[in-house]
């Protein structure tokens, strides 16, 4: 009986001690990839409250996948999947957010920075909200230069069409950028 | 502003400063949050439809044959409750109870089954397909669970004009109006309840999956 007692707390101590590295390991990637995060939460929300939920919302999710991750995929394919999956299906906001059909230009997102390139980033982002979820994501994908197959394969079309997509994409995004900068 | 050019601006963008960073305590706080997402929301809303739906069966597989309404109103109507009507009652009774279980046994299992197959690292219209798919399980319940409904109280309706007819008893005819409007209306009222519900629920839910899909299936479809 001791002996199968022993045997209990010594599996337990092992286990509690491979999820504490576990938890390390996948805190430590989080930490390093986390610019990745910030960008679909900050593309996905309008207001810090629920920017921070889509944060942590996706950081769980990743969490919840980790083990199926391993050693299946590259890190950024994962990443990009479980955030954009995230923050497009998934993600229940807790309030009735604003609309961003209309461009705002007073939002935060633009009048924060001071910088004159961190302004355009922001008029950028602010740009690339009045786009439709699937539109916002090809962009971003594209920016973070990601290769179309990626993209095409994250999202589920084909390489062809993200190609097309993201092409007249450019002129919208350029058209509106400079009527609003 | 100069002439933008989203290629020329990349750099920019990936350079863009981080401004919150998350510490390692702060990360591993995020990993005991409670989760709020639409899949386990969509998930207790089927379990608690499964469960009123199969509640409801139930209800009816444990009610005894006194307490059946269908015989009392034979009896209401003027037929008597001879062995040969009780019988076939009986068979039709037990052969609806064995369908309905059935019938819910199948739907749990592929409510379970669909929902295994959620995964999140699957790619977007993959994830929207079968988030879709797993709540078409449940809504087929609903459907097959309504369709139930009407075509028991058809049977057990068509089986009381056959027992009435068998004993040749004519029943006065405001007893009999007063018995075809209420299984008219009660079926109706029901079948509309059920459908409203459907309606709304899946509405909401299923709207946002909806125009996701379908900006999807637009970028697969334009024209090169």
């Amino acid at each position: 009986m001791l002996k199968l007692i022993f045997s209990l707390s010594s599996c337990y101590k092992n286990y509690t001690s491979t999820l504490a590295s576990k938890e390390k390991e996948f805190a430590q990637l989080i930490k390093d990839n986390q610019g990745l995060i910030i960008k679909v939460s900050r593309l996905y929300t309008n207001s810090l409250e629920d920017e921070e939920d889509l944060f942590q919302e996706i950081v769980l999710q990743l969490w919840r996948s980790y083990d199926s991750f391993k050693g299946n995929s590259k890190i950024s394919t994962w990443m990009y999947r479980v955030a954009l999956n995230t923050a497009i299906t998934l993600f229940r906001k807790k309030a009735k957010s604003l609309p961003t059909n209309e461009l705002d230009i007073n939002h935060a997102d633009f009048i924060e920075d001071d910088d004159e390139k961190q302004q355009q980033v922001s008029l950028l982002y602010t740009v690339i909200k009045t786009l439709p979820n699937v539109e916002r994501a090809i962009v971003m994908m594209y920016l973070d230069d990601l290769p179309y197959k990626d993209i095409a394969e994250n999202l589920g079309i084909t390489e062809v069409n993200a190609r097309v997509k993201m092409n007249r994409l450019k002129k919208t995004l350029k058209e509106k950028m400079e009527k609003y900068a | 502003m100069p002439e933008f050019d989203l290629d020329s601006f990349k750099k920019t963008w990936q350079e863009q400063p981080v401004q919150k960073k998350y510490d390692d305590n702060e990360i591993l706080k995020m990993l005991n949050r409670k989760s709020r997402n639409y899949v386990k929301y969509i998930f207790w809303i089927s379990v608690a439809e499964f469960l009123l739906f199969s509640v409801m069966g139930i209800f009816y597989f444990f009610q005894s044959e006194e307490d059946n309404g269908f015989l009392n109103i034979l009896e209401k109507l003027g037929a008597q409750k001879t062995p040969q009507i009780e019988s076939s009652f009986d068979n039709i009774y037990w052969i609806l109870k064995v369908l309905s279980i059935i019938v819910t046994a199948y739907f749990v299992f592929k409510f379970y089954q669909n929902y295994r197959k959620i995964r999140i690292e699957e790619n977007l219209k993959g994830l929207i397909t079968r988030i879709i798919t797993f709540k078409k399980t449940v809504n087929a319940f609903i459907l097959i669970s309504i369709l139930l409904l009407v075509a028991f109280t058809s049977i057990f309706t068509i089986f009381i004009f056959y027992s009435l007819n068998a004993q040749n008893v004519e029943p006065k005819s405001s007893e009999m109006t007063i018995f075809v409007v209420g299984v008219i209306v009660t079926t109706a009222f029901s079948v509309l309840l059920i459908w409203l519900y459907y309606r709304l629920v899946y509405g909401i839910i299923m709207s946002k999956l909806d125009k996701n899909l379908k900006q999807l299936r637009e970028i697969d479809s334009q024209e090169i």
